[in-house]
């Protein structure tokens, strides 16, 4: 027996297939228009949830890339800054080397003493430099304090000691500067270990070199004075114990070595009895007190040999110590480069993380044009057939034969 | 002795009924509802005669509806269970809709508000930079309140849904009821069963079964009762009761059903399945109560994080920071029932330990009890409910005052209207806090090599933070305050006082100072502003399991996850009820083509008989002529 069907039931039942064709025909088109396979979190929860979350990660990726931008940004005006510095010092290095030729008179000094002075006031006004947003580069968090000042009493810092860092991948943190202080306030003194200095009021022409460590477990610290007891005989005391003592003594001829402590001093020239020399340990310099110190030294009259003498010693002092200035230049600028490698290093894993995001999101998210025009065809087809289907088949009726 | 003149009046008779009929189902073809009739024939008592028994035509004895009870009443299930998912998938489609869009939703809002956070971050004294952070702020706030908003409109209209499907109900059982009444009256009347009000009646509960799934008893006299709920008499005979509407105890906002007799309101809600009104009801408790609460949460979650961060820092003018964000109250509301005059206050405490449950807080025989909403479930407290000592579970603080009635109860919602009301009271962008309150210094003349490692804030509230504290190492293994008593140190060890945390790397020599003050220059700070970022990508939420961002797609995944499933059973159902209606129209349904045969059938039966009476006639004739000659 047949399956009876009602005339309504019939037409019913293919207008609601014919009504699904629509339907399915619509969303499509709606797909296509769109160009996304997810119209609602309801077509595909799991993609949609990924989608989101996938969009979030590369939108995270985009503000890293911006973070690393302003980092190196800042960076390479720091690395600027301190190239600037360093050619600066490299100046004054080279008018010290002048200066302390002997064939210079003090008139030429002067002058020499005036571009360093200039030099100086350089190096302050790059200190004070700014970046592109206005912050000061070198006063630690302090950015809109003007960290450098020049009074009487010589250059201050009024900078703090903290470094900004900045994100530029979820894991990655760069410092985006370094304080002032560490620029500026926390440079190697002396040739590295020890700082030697001529006593003011020396008579003779004894003239200290910089010298340097011997033996590097020997040397434990301290403070020393070089007394020349006679014209040809030296002693050390040692300054930090309690009670001055005497911790070497010996002969003196010009040109040699004193030695103790693990350390080696050259004196040169004629130094008179009662002469001193100071050495102490090397603490961190102010790097502007120092060149404070070499334009004051640069001042010193040549018209006694004393006096030249004197010279003598406090440039080849500053000499060490405009050395260390920029070996310390250069330190800082080799951990710039670091982090600017750091950086680029940072920005390129994003751009390739971001790519594969991005693909995995389009893969996730947009529609394949091919298949979804095929099955735009298939279905519109499907409809046509079903509206003529009906179309035809409502027609047929017995009545149409009585 | 047969007739034939009366065997054929009876045939012409019988086949004017069938012809009758059969207009009247051409006539009810398109009728909804209609089931099709026929006439039972039967064959009038035989005559006897002398060798036998000699037939005398035909009787129509009675019309009846080609109906079957069985597939009807599997018709009407299924369309109660297609009218509950139809209006439950349509309605979660549009909370699906709400979270449509991945490029503009709270997802997108969320990260933008983070990257806000890390462009200041990069540029901390930027205004143009904190402005964009501000606006990023507002349009966080105003996406998650808007969304918030769509769904209490939702809401609404659910519930303006809900009482028109009850009043719908209460008509239909009314109409029922009348039909009842005049069934019986005809049945008693003829005997016979008046079939076309037998197919509205059958049409008005199945109307009804699409609003609420229903079960009846049929009636000896013919009526049919219809029950409701866990049995609730709807229809008795000519009997409809009212369904009927009232404010739940506590959210007037909320509804209740029930059935409205005489003796009071009987509240059958909880057993209200199927049908328009199950599916509301579902709606309400399965996707958008839940969805609502989960964008409480996130709500909440944001705000606590980002005021909390900007309390432990310090803004552009020095000032400590000061909320950002503010969010709708934990919402404690007294049933409409208690007795006593106690009152209820709840704060929420601790996000970690925050859930998504709304709660019931009973005064019970040996104290409070608190109880989820949904499972009915006891919550442990702890404490003693007093200010001092508040009650405490599951990330809440509660504090009860007054004298309680026994059996008092408060529902309290802690995240159902947080979103609604999320805003940003933070105006000037000055007042990000993206600096610590504290900076830490090294003295120039250590000689150790130690040096600042990290400083953080443990204590934003200590009245002391910002006040300068100077640590001194008595020795390389000790270390002092202020001048105060030695403290043992160890490398790598974490030197906490006045509310600030200082880490420090190398190894400090005797002698060596450090120093914490108030960061009053560190304009460009941005630590706190880093720390923001890491507490917003940090698991805080769900018991430390789950970011922010997570818990967005959380929301998203759950409503999309549930859309989804609504979908496919609303197409298997609509599968479901289009075959057991076809398999009602198979029997029931009027096919034109048979109607056509039938009519092609009776006429020529009622010309065969017309022709009889001519026979007949043409016998009466020739026995007339006969006689006359």
């Amino acid at each position: 027996m047949s399956t009876r069907i009602s005339t309504a039931g019939m037409h019913a039942a293919a207008l609601a297939a014919l009504l699904d064709a629509q339907s399915n025909l619509a969303r499509t088109q709606l797909q296509i228009a769109r160009g996304t396979r997810l119209t609602s979190p309801a077509d595909d929860p799991v993609a949609a949830t990924r989608v989101q979350s996938l969009t979030r990660q590369i939108e995270a990726a985009s503000q890293y890339a911006r973070n690393s931008d302003a980092a190196s940004n800042r960076l390479m005006a720091e690395e600027q800054a301190l190239a600037d510095l360093g050619s600066a010092l490299d100046r004054v290095r080279e008018l010290v080397l002048q200066a302390n030729n002997a064939t210079i008179d003090d008139d030429s000094r002067a002058m020499i003493r005036t571009e360093v002075a200039g030099r100086v006031q350089e190096m302050l006004d790059i200190a004070n430099r700014r970046d592109a947003q206005g912050e000061y580069l070198f006063a630690g968090l302090a950015t809109a304090t003007r960290p450098f000042e020049r009074s009487a009493a010589g250059v201050t810092y009024r900078g703090d000691q903290g470094q900004r860092q900045q994100a530029v991948s979820a894991t990655q943190r760069v410092a985006d500067g370094d304080s002032g202080y560490a620029v500026f306030q926390q440079a190697p003194g002396g040739n590295g270990t020890f700082v030697t200095r001529p006593d003011a009021g020396n008579a003779g022409t004894g003239v200290i070199g910089a010298g340097s460590v011997v033996d590097p477990t020997a040397w434990t610290g301290g403070s020393y004075t070089i007394r020349f007891v006679a014209v040809d005989a030296w002693e050390v005391v040692d300054d930090t114990a309690a009670v001055p003592t005497v911790v070497a003594a010996g002969a003196y001829a010009s040109g040699n070595a004193i030695s103790f402590a693990g350390i080696s001093i050259e004196v040169s020239g004629a130094p008179a009895a009662g002469d001193s020399f100071t050495l102490a340990a090397a603490a961190p310099v102010e790097m502007f007190a120092a060149l404070d110190d070499l334009v004051e030294a640069l001042g010193i009259s040549t018209g006694t040999p004393a006096g030249r003498a004197q010279l003598n010693s406090r440039l080849g002092g500053s000499l060490a110590q405009v050395d260390q200035l920029l070996g310390h230049l250069q330190q800082l600028r080799a951990g710039v480069g670091v982090r600017l490698a750091t950086v680029d290093g940072a920005v390129a894993s994003q751009e390739a993380a971001t790519l594969e995001l991005e693909s995995l999101r389009s893969s996730l998210r947009d529609l394949d044009y091919a298949e979804a025009i095929s099955r735009l065809n298939q279905q519109y087809v499907t409809l046509q057939a079903a509206q003529q289907s009906l179309a035809r088949v409502g027609q047929l009726s017995l009545f149409d034969y009585l | 002795m047969a007739d034939l003149l009366s065997t054929a009046v009876s045939a012409l008779s019988a086949f004017q009924r069938g012809l009758d009929t059969t207009g009247h189902n051409i006539a009810n073809a398109a009728t909804e509802g209609y089931s099709r009739q026929r006439v039972e024939y039967a064959t009038r008592e035989a005559q006897p005669y002398g060798n036998g028994w000699l037939g005398s035509g035909v009787n129509a004895t009675t019309v009846v509806r080609t109906y079957d009870q069985f597939l009807a009443l599997q018709y009407r299930n299924s369309s109660s269970a297609l009218g509950r998912q139809d209006v439950y998938a349509a309605y979660a489609e549009r909370v699906s809709s709400v979270f449509a869009s991945t490029d503009t939703g709270i997802s997108a809002a969320l990260q933008r508000f983070a990257n806000a956070v890390q462009d200041v971050a990069t540029a901390p004294t930027s205004i143009p930079a904190r402005q964009a952070l501000l606006a990023e702020a507002n349009a966080l706030a105003g996406e998650i309140g808007s969304q918030s908003q769509r769904l209490d409109q939702l809401a609404v209209e659910a519930r303006g849904r809900l009482e028109a499907a009850a009043a719908d109900v209460s008509g239909l059982a009314r109409d029922i009821a009348g039909l009842n009444e005049r069934i019986v009256t005809a049945t008693a009347r003829t005997g016979q069963p008046p079939n076309d009000l037998l197919d509205q009646r059958d049409r008005l509960i199945d109307q009804l079964s699409s609003r609420v799934a229903v079960s009846t008893v049929r009636q000896d006299d013919g009526a049919v009762n219809v029950f409701i709920g866990n049995g609730q008499a709807l229809v008795l005979g000519g009997n409809a009761a009212t369904l009927a509407t009232r404010p739940d105890e506590y959210d007037a906002a909320a509804l209740r059903l029930g059935i409205q007799s005489p003796s009071g309101f009987v509240d059958i809600t909880a057993g209200l399945t199927g049908g328009e009104i199950g599916g509301l009801l579902d709606f309400q408790g399965q996707v958008l109560d839940p969805t609502r609460r989960a964008l409480g949460q996130l709500a909440v979650g944001i705000t606590t994080i980002v005021n909390d961060q900007q309390h432990a820092g310090m803004t552009l003018v020095g000032a400590a920071g000061a909320d950002l964000f503010a969010v709708g109250d934990v919402q404690v509301l007294p049933s409409s029932r208690n007795v006593g005059s106690a009152s209820v206050a709840v704060a929420r405490a601790d996000i970690t330990a925050l859930t998504t449950f709304d709660y019931v807080l009973e005064s019970g025989g040996s104290g409070w009890i608190l109880r989820r909403a949904d499972t009915g479930a006891a919550v442990a407290l702890t404490g003693s409910g007093t200010a001092a000592d508040p009650f405490r579970a599951d990330g809440l603080e509660i504090v009860v005052s007054g004298a309680a009635g026994a059996g008092d109860r408060f529902l309290v919602r802690p995240t159902m209207a947080a979103a609604a009301d999320m805003q940003v009271v933070l105006s000037d962008p000055a007042g990000f806090a993206a600096a610590l309150p504290v900076s830490a210094s090294a003295a120039a003349g250590n000689s150790g090599s130690a040096s600042i490692a990290s400083l953080s804030v443990t204590d934003a509230a200590d009245p002391q933070l910002r006040t300068t504290a100077t640590i001194t190492f008595t020795s390389a293994g000790t270390y002092s305050i202020d001048g105060g008593p030695d403290v043992a140190y160890t490398a790598g060890m974490a030197i906490e006082y006045r509310g600030w945390r200082l880490e420090l790397a190398g190894t400090p020599s005797a002698g060596d100072t450090f120093t914490v003050a108030a960061n009053d220059a560190g304009v460009g700070d941005n630590r706190n502003a880093l720390a923001l970022v890491d507490a917003f990508a940090a698991p805080t939420m769900n018991g430390a399991t789950t970011s922010l961002a997570d818990l967005v797609d959380r929301v998203v995944a759950e409503v999309g996850v549930q859309t989804r499933q609504a979908q496919v059973t609303r197409d298997a159902l609509e599968v479901v009820q289009a075959d057991s209606r076809a398999a009602v129209d198979s029997v029931s349904g009027v096919n034109l083509d048979e109607e056509a045969a039938n009519l092609v059938r009776l006429q020529q039966a009622y010309q065969a008989a017309a022709q009889v009476v001519q026979v007949a006639d043409t016998l009466f004739q020739t026995l007339i002529a006969a006689v006359r000659r």
